[in-house]
């Protein structure tokens, strides 16, 4: 007879393969979850070295891991590419659970000196003979990348970020500006002439903003200062400094004419404002040349470059770190080595915009005479080499980012009208103070 | 069958076993959640407790014992208050209309109806559909300038609504995304219980000559009382944790601030301010006493919540 | 006239349901530029298949599916296996403190997840899982949720004589368990791994703070795509539509079968 338990029990046959499968796709996690390691040292003809390279934003190197590849075909290269702030707080999430950083680390200038200040997390990169790199280098780019002390080297440099200044033809045009780059300079010696100059083209055009939001302006306007965000005691000097209110009250004037188009940089929005045209002016260091170039494609020849206002200025730039916990420091600093050397450099330049740090190239004539159709034939080499030249490289504190980050959000305030200046700079001052 | 009778002497040790296995195995089935849970939800919690009493970052190796002092400043912080403020708003914006909707949506539904199962699929749609997807989708939406939304507004002579620059507005658009997710979900759930509402209630209170209206409150409601509160419930506890919404949405509108949830933080969620804090202020000690702190609102919200339904329910009957 | 308002009604939840993935599908089959037209367009350009080739090409996503395939599988099929166990166990058991401790388990609903992500982090830091599948997989293996469905479930739809017939022809409780109350607990089960697959599928929060983009699942991978590359949103939504589809497929297939099991098992109360 059968109860309702045997019948139940035929049933039940079922969960032993559900379970059996279950058990299967336990162990198959597992091996996902280790699967990155196999993949690194196993298989293949040699041993093949996988490099990962974390990164920012494009710098332009994919190229260079293709003839990277020809003369190494031992070695794959691996990009990851975050979110600027996103990838400097990982960064120190890794390096702190000594897990998870990649074999080579893009270190933007910004936080550099967070960096080189924990020196025993990176390896130095004078054991694999790279101080041999110092005569290339612009100085001050060189000694950003040394460790507080002077004695290791931590990290070579990509890029500096020299100052111009890039507008839109079609709009100055149409505000009854000049357009002719050298024309366009002489309006705007100092930045208040260029926030005149906004004024009168926003009497004028009223479907575009003259810029697209002043936190990069601020950032320009500090840069060409002496001294900056900190002094060169490391102290945070905001609330202090005469030039970082300056530069504070300058940038506001620009939201409080309504000049901008409120776009926050690197924002999908304002990438979308590139495409349309949003705004006639943006603050051009030489890497963003490579932003505008790639967002707004349909814009070729509209575009062109004067001299920044107020002098020069660095803003950006980037150095390249070995963490000490990749598996291939060796493999890694000959990549570092490759990526930053004199003639990549200058070619990234001419593909991406990103400007080198090696002055030996500025004087270089393919550098000097090289122009771009995008922007109207612009002289970039030159018009970069002479900002680069004419630097005056300021000191940078080691929490650079957090202090940005905190002056940005009141720039943001009073650009969206929830503060008036004074309110927003009483809030700057105090959450600086709590940057720690 | 899988056992015989046994002879007499292992018949004792049979029944010892038999005693056994009733007693204990009721324990060892319920052994794996609790075990796993002390390890990953107990054991954090505790911990969190431990290093929210010190001065403890990510980047240094000392913790320094400061007793409540994370506390003390934490009532004292603007910005604490702040995100506290943005997460009942967002949260009743979010989770009170959802569930009215919800309910109304399984009123319709429990009826015969053509094409029931593909109605019910399509609400669930929106459920499957990952956080990322759902912000980067209705931030694009709720763009400024070339966003969908606007773009309607603007045939009713409203233009250009920053939505992430307004407190309010910022706050509609993320409850927006959250309701979007959740509505369906919920509705089938309301759905499930209403179906077990027998129909003969129905039946004699249509022939009582009862509307439609009425018979939701006076016998619906009343009916699944118990599955509105474990939903309320639910739901009062998800819209005390969000984070992904704000935190995309910050990066995705272009209104600057991502950690901040804006600049002015205007859309600063208590998890979010917790996520700022911890990764990537990378200040554990205070981000422990602030989530802790953040636990017990959840608490408190939950309880007050769970005795508001079950009064309100009371109040139909 | 008014079921036909119920219709109307209905269809229009329907379409505001699926017109974001719609939409999104329609973004993601065109260039960056079509974002910035007025009136923005509403029917799929001609680009999808490249732009999801671009996808591949800028993230490790076959490893993503790969992974989040293989972590939200094993976490679906351990919670409804451990779920199932326990709530059999609070159903159709009785045990001193079986109530004191199914109320411990529904009030651990309550613990928000963020909660635990600091210490959770440090931990998995120490065990160096960070960055491992198994620092999603392990703390996922049980969840209050599920436990509470299935005694709820288990306790209306398994009938007690069931049980007690097992008895009678002399069944351990792990054989009653095995053998009559797996495949009784099957619809239910099933609604469960399906939510739980989904859930741990579109987990956001936790997989972003523990691994790195070598190593993602979907979620990981959508998040490089959104910011990495100056925030492309047709690569975003390219690869949110390849990373949803899957699932959406799953569910539209399977779909009666999984609303009538939430039909049947969803909580009663």
């Amino acid at each position: 007879m059968a109860t309702p338990y045997s019948q139940a029990r035929r049933f039940g046959r079922l969960a032993v393969p559900v379970l059996t499968a279950s058990a299967l796709a336990l162990a198959l996690a597992a091996c996902g979850g280790g699967s990155q390691q196999t993949a690194d040292t196993g298989g293949g003809t040699a041993e093949k070295v996988t490099l990962s390279v974390a990164l920012f934003g494009d710098f332009g190197f994919k190229p260079l891991y293709e003839e990277y590849r020809k003369t190494h075909p031992d070695v794959e290269i691996v990009e990851r590419v975050t979110q600027f702030n996103d990838h400097h707080n990982n960064l120190v999430k890794r390096l702190a659970t000594n897990a998870g950083a990649a074999d080579v680390e893009a270190v933007e200038v910004g936080y550099i000196s967070s960096f080189t200040s924990q020196p025993d997390k990176f390896h130095d990169l004078k054991q694999y003979g790279l101080d041999k790199r110092q005569g290339d280098y612009l100085d001050w780019k060189w000694q950003q990348g040394l460790s507080k002390n002077g004695s290791r080297l931590l990290g070579l440099g990509t890029d500096v970020g020299g100052l111009a200044m890039c507008y839109r033809k079609d709009l100055f045009e149409k505000a009854g500006l000049p357009t002719d780059r050298e024309k366009v300079a002489e309006l705007w010696p100092t930045w208040e002439q260029y926030i005149d100059t906004g004024k009168k083209f926003a009497a004028n055009v009223k479907d575009a903003k003259f810029v697209d939001s002043p936190g990069e302006i601020f950032r320009a306007i500090v840069n060409q200062a002496p001294v900056g965000l900190y002094d060169a005691q490391d102290q945070i000097v905001v609330a202090t400094n005469p030039e970082v209110k300056k530069a504070w009250d300058l940038s506001n004037q620009l939201s409080l004419n309504g000049l901008s188009a409120k776009l926050a940089a690197f924002s999908p929005p304002w990438n979308t404002g590139f495409a349309k045209g949003s705004f006639a002016t943006i603050i051009c260091p030489a890497w963003m040349t490579g932003y505008i170039q790639e967002q707004a494609k349909d814009a070729a020849g509209k575009w062109d470059i004067a001299k920044v206002p107020g002098g020069s200025g660095n803003s950006g730039g980037s150095h390249l770190l070995l963490p000490k916990q990749g598996k291939h420091p060796e493999e890694a600093a000959e990549l570092i080595d490759f990526l930053t050397s004199k003639d990549n450099q200058a070619r990234v330049f001419k593909e991406e915009g990103t400007f080198p740090s090696i002055p030996a190239l500025y004087d270089d004539p393919s550098i000097q005479s090289f122009t771009k159709p995008f922007f109207g034939d612009a002289p970039i080499g030159k018009i970069y080499s002479d900002a680069a030249r004419t630097l005056k490289p300021q000191h940078l504190g080691p929490k650079e980012g957090d202090v940005r980050v905190a002056v940005g959000d009141g720039l943001g305030r009073v650009e969206q009208g929830k503060q008036t200046p004074d309110e927003a700079w009483a809030q700057v001052v105090a959450d600086v103070e709590k940057i720690k | 069958m899988a056992t015989l009778p046994a002879a007499v002497p292992g018949r004792r040790r049979r029944l010892v076993r038999h005693a056994l296995d009733l007693k204990l195995s009721p324990y060892a089935y319920v052994a794996p959640f609790f075990l796993l849970f002390c390890a990953f939800g107990v054991f954090p919690l505790i911990f969190t407790a431990w290093v929210s009493l010190h001065e403890w970052t990510l980047t240094s190796d000392t913790h320094t014992f400061i007793g409540v002092e994370n506390f003390g400043t934490l009532l004292g912080d603007g910005y604490f208050w702040n995100a506290t403020f943005n997460t009942f708003s967002i949260g009743v914006l979010s989770t009170a209309p959802q569930l009215v909707l919800a309910i109304w949506l399984a009123h319709l539904l429990n009826r015969p109806l053509r094409a029931q199962t593909f109605f019910r699929i399509t609400l669930l749609v929106p459920n499957v559909t990952s956080v990322v997807a759902v912000v980067v989708i209705f931030s694009q939406l709720f763009g400024r300038d070339y966003g969908l939304i606007n773009w309607m507004l603007s045939w009713f002579g409203i233009e250009g609504v920053a939505w992430a620059e307004g407190t309010a507005t910022s706050h509609v658009a993320i409850s927006v995304m959250i309701m979007w997710r959740w509505t369906g979900y919920n509705a089938l759930i309301f759905l499930a219980a209403m179906q077990a509402v027998p129909r003969e209630l129905y039946e004699a209170a249509t022939i009582d000559g009862a509307s439609n209206l009425t018979q939701l409150k006076k016998i619906t409601i009343p009916m699944i009382r118990p599955t509105i509160i474990f939903v309320v419930t639910v739901s009062t506890i998800g819209a005390m944790q969000i984070l992904a919404e704000p935190l995309l949405f910050g990066a995705g509108s272009g209104a600057g601030g991502i950690t901040s949830g804006g600049p002015d933080r205007q859309f600063q969620t208590l998890a979010l301010y917790v996520y700022d804090l911890g990764f990537t202020k990378f200040d554990f000690g205070y981000a422990s006493a602030a989530s802790w702190v953040m636990f017990l609102f959840v608490v408190v919200a939950a309880g007050v919540n769970y005795l508001l339904t079950r009064r309100l329910g009371g109040a139909f009957k | 006239m008014r079921r036909r308002l119920t219709h109307l009604t209905l269809l229009a939840v329907a379409f505001f349901s699926v017109f974001p993935l719609y939409y999104s599908v329609v973004v993601a089959s065109r260039h960056n530029s079509a974002l910035a037209e007025v009136p923005p367009p509403l029917l799929p350009g001609g680009n999808f298949l490249a732009n999801v080739q671009r996808v591949f090409d800028t993230v490790p996503f076959a490893l993503a599916l790969l992974n989040s395939f293989l972590v939200a599988g094993s976490i679906a099929i351990a919670v409804m296996f451990f779920s199932t166990l326990a709530g059999f166990a609070f159903a159709k058991l009785s045990f001193r403190g079986r109530n004191i401790l199914l109320l411990i388990t529904v009030a651990t609903m309550m613990v928000p997840a963020q909660l635990g992500i600091i210490p959770l982090y440090m931990l998995m830091a120490k065990i160096e899982w960070t960055g491992s599948m198994y620092a999603l997989v392990v703390p996922a293996l049980v969840n209050a949720f599920g436990v509470f469905f299935m005694t709820q479930y288990l306790s209306r739809a398994l009938p007690t004589e069931l049980l007690e017939a097992g008895r009678v022809d002399g069944a351990t409780t792990w054989g009653l368990f095995w053998h009559v109350v797996l495949p009784a607990a099957r619809p239910a089960a099933a609604v469960l791994g399906m939510l739980t697959f989904m859930s741990a599928w579109n987990d956001y929060f936790w997989p972003l703070v523990v691994l790195t983009p070598e190593n993602p699942t979907v979620q990981v991978a959508l998040s490089t795509l959104a910011s990495g590359y100056v925030n492309d949103y047709v690569l975003g939504l390219s690869g949110t539509a390849v990373g949803t589809l899957p699932l959406i497929l799953v569910f539209v297939l399977l779909g009666k079968q999984i609303i009538g099991g939430i039909m049947q098992g969803a909580v009663k109360g």
